[in-house]
């Protein structure tokens, strides 16, 4: 029976052999996909200060952060909870001088004290590729192309990017659609919560028209080119265009140009990656600016669990194994280890290789099928 | 995708009021959804992809975030409430009004302020906290499911944040409304990855946004 003690807290859970191999393929794959695109991994500590952490990117909250007072600095330290802001630490500090622009991708695990309310894990594996040193459109455009790359070499079908304007209700706050500073949080929400009520009620009436130039990207689009009030989103939407553009038909696109769920730091584009069987987001992307270096810089994060949930379990064929009986032909047996064997080494006489996962026995110098 | 579309709605007041609308946005229950005595709360519509599910109001909000439906009408006081990041609410469907106040014993209220803790019992500790906060005032909520109008008089906490149509359950338990939070009205609600991801949302979402405004522009 399993005591009280073993139990792990609440959004912690051990990935068992089965899902552990499932995740490390999946991790594998988008890496060496990132790679492939000229993304050199990077792999920054797991704790850092808390300054640090929150001082890179408009927006990032240590609220939720796991910190802890270092005993040596006397400073707070925190867990990471998102491995972009320390890639743009590094490009800002030690790879200042590097040339650019510079692509750096990354993998590994983030935590939070506070889970969502709808995602208990307060652990999780992101990925992600960043570009520092641009956020034009090619940028954009090479993000984007390189998540898609990333998630269809894992194996990741049906997918559907959804394009965002992160920064438009500023934009059209300033002049087109003018609304008082201190109001434009309050609309700014509602314009997240797609709450046409609410939108009325906080004064942004005349943003209504964005809650609908949503949808596929053709239409979206040319509904929010009809809205666009003075020009002064011509070139984001001449630019959202050309994306589209670089992607062809490769994937299901949609435009969203008011959402902001997720991009607290991006500035003029942001998009977010679904796929089919996964009910959340696989990942997101866009451009912004790195604090402190004040550097343009785009990339995306991915999250493993969602990468899991769209694969299902297509990917979980038994593997074959090899069973060495005792006083078995060594040489014979890294012989075959070379070939690609997996072997599973017997310590005493009476063992089942059937019950220890074996489809083939060692017998001689060959495999033989169970 | 040919999976059936979930679509909740809540128990009770708001669902007299929706039921006219969701049939001229097209989502017609079968009969068996009038029939008081029937139990089960799941049931079928008149299109053959889409089913209705019957919960509490506060649960169709959960179980529109969370995805296990895809669409939903409920009070904007539940959605703000929660506060789910993966909720739209993006069709005010103009029905169900009522407010959500602040309400006190008539013989203690408008005494002199200046504390800086309160205890009120409500169905809504968030909006109850967030409300006292910008007061600068710490609200100690006593969560109860129903019948908040007796606190007061048993001493459990001295106010109570409530939903509000006609006043009249306040004033028979000699309560008065001293401010008001928040109008309310029913809206629809969708989930995020669904209205992305199907076709078949974006379609609903806009039949009611239709249908709203042909009631609006009556």
């Amino acid at each position: 029976m399993t005591q009280p003690d073993d139990l792990l807290p609440v959004g912690l859970e051990d990935a068992l052999p089965v899902r552990a191999a499932a995740i490390t393929r999946a991790m594998r794959q988008v890496l060496s996909a990132m790679d492939a695109n000229g993304y050199d991994r990077v792999r920054p500590p797991l704790v850092e200060f808390e300054r640090s952490l929150a001082g890179r990117m408009e927006g990032v909250a240590t609220r939720r952060m796991v910190r802890f007072t270092d005993p040596d600095s006397l400073r707070t330290l925190a867990l990471r909870s998102d491995m972009t802001v320390q890639v743009g630490r590094i490009a800002a500090t030690s790879l200042r001088d590097a040339p650019r622009p510079l692509r750096l991708c990354y993998a590994g695990e983030v935590a939070t004290l506070k889970a969502d309310q709808l995602d208990p894990a307060r652990q999780r594996l992101q990925l992600g590729a960043e570009l520092v040193g641009s956020d034009s459109v090619a940028a954009a455009s090479e993000a984007v192309g390189v998540a898609l790359d990333a998630l269809e070499a894992a194996g990741v079908t049906g997918l559907s990017v959804d394009f965002t304007l992160p920064d438009i209700v500023d934009t059209l706050a300033e002049e087109a659609l003018p609304i008082p500073v201190d109001r434009r949080e309050a609309v700014r929400r509602e314009l997240d919560m797609k709450d046409a009520g609410g939108l009325k009620a906080a004064g942004g009436e005349a943003y209504l028209p964005l809650l609908y130039a949503t949808g596929p990207f053709d239409e979206a689009i040319g509904k929010l080119a009809a809205l666009d009030a003075g020009g002064v989103l011509a070139s984001r939407i001449a630019g959202l265009r050309e994306i589209a553009a670089s992607l062809g038909t490769r994937v299901r696109l949609t435009l969203d140009p008011s959402e902001r769920h997720g991009f607290e730091y991006q500035s003029w584009f942001g998009f977010t990656l679904h796929a089919e069987g996964a009910r959340g987001a696989l990942g997101r992307g866009g451009t912004y600016a790195i604090k402190g270096s004040d550097e343009p810089a785009t990339g995306f994060s991915l999250y493993m669990e969602p990468i899991l949930e769209a694969l299902g379990s297509a990917d979980a064929a038994p593997r074959e194994a090899l069973f060495l009986p005792l006083g078995h032909d060594r040489d014979a047996a890294a012989r075959l280890r070379t070939e690609g064997w997996r072997t599973v080494a017997a310590l005493a006489e009476d063992e089942d290789p059937a019950a220890l996962g074996c489809t083939h026995v060692l017998e001689g110098a060959e495999a033989k099928p169970l | 995708m040919s999976a059936p579309l979930t679509f909740a709605v809540p128990k009770g007041r708001i669902l007299d009021e929706a039921l006219p609308v969701m049939a001229r946005a097209g989502v017609v229950p079968e009969q068996a959804f009038h029939d008081k005595a029937n139990r089960s709360l799941t049931f079928a519509c008149e299109s053959e992809d889409m089913r209705l599910i019957r919960v509490r109001a506060f649960d169709v909000a959960t179980f529109v975030a969370h995805g296990a439906a895809q669409l939903g009408i409920v009070g904007s006081d539940v959605i703000e409430e929660f506060d789910y990041p993966d909720l739209y609410a993006p069709v005010d469907l103009d029905i169900g009004h009522c407010h959500l106040a602040v309400a006190e014993p008539k013989d203690s209220a408008g005494a002199p302020g200046g504390a800086s803790h309160l205890r009120v019992a409500t169905k809504y500790p968030n909006l109850t906290r967030r409300h006292f906060e910008r007061m600068g005032i710490q609200a100690e909520c006593v969560k109860l499911n129903g019948a908040m109008e007796i606190a007061p008089s048993l001493d459990l906490a001295s106010r109570i944040v409530d939903l509000v149509s006609s006043g009249a359950t306040l004033r028979e338990n000699g309560l008065v409304e001293t401010s008001r939070i928040l109008d309310i009205s029913a809206r629809l609600i969708v989930n995020r990855a669904a209205l992305k991801t199907d076709s078949r949302v974006a379609e609903l979402v806009e039949a009611f946004r239709t249908e709203a405004q042909a009631r609006e522009a009556a």
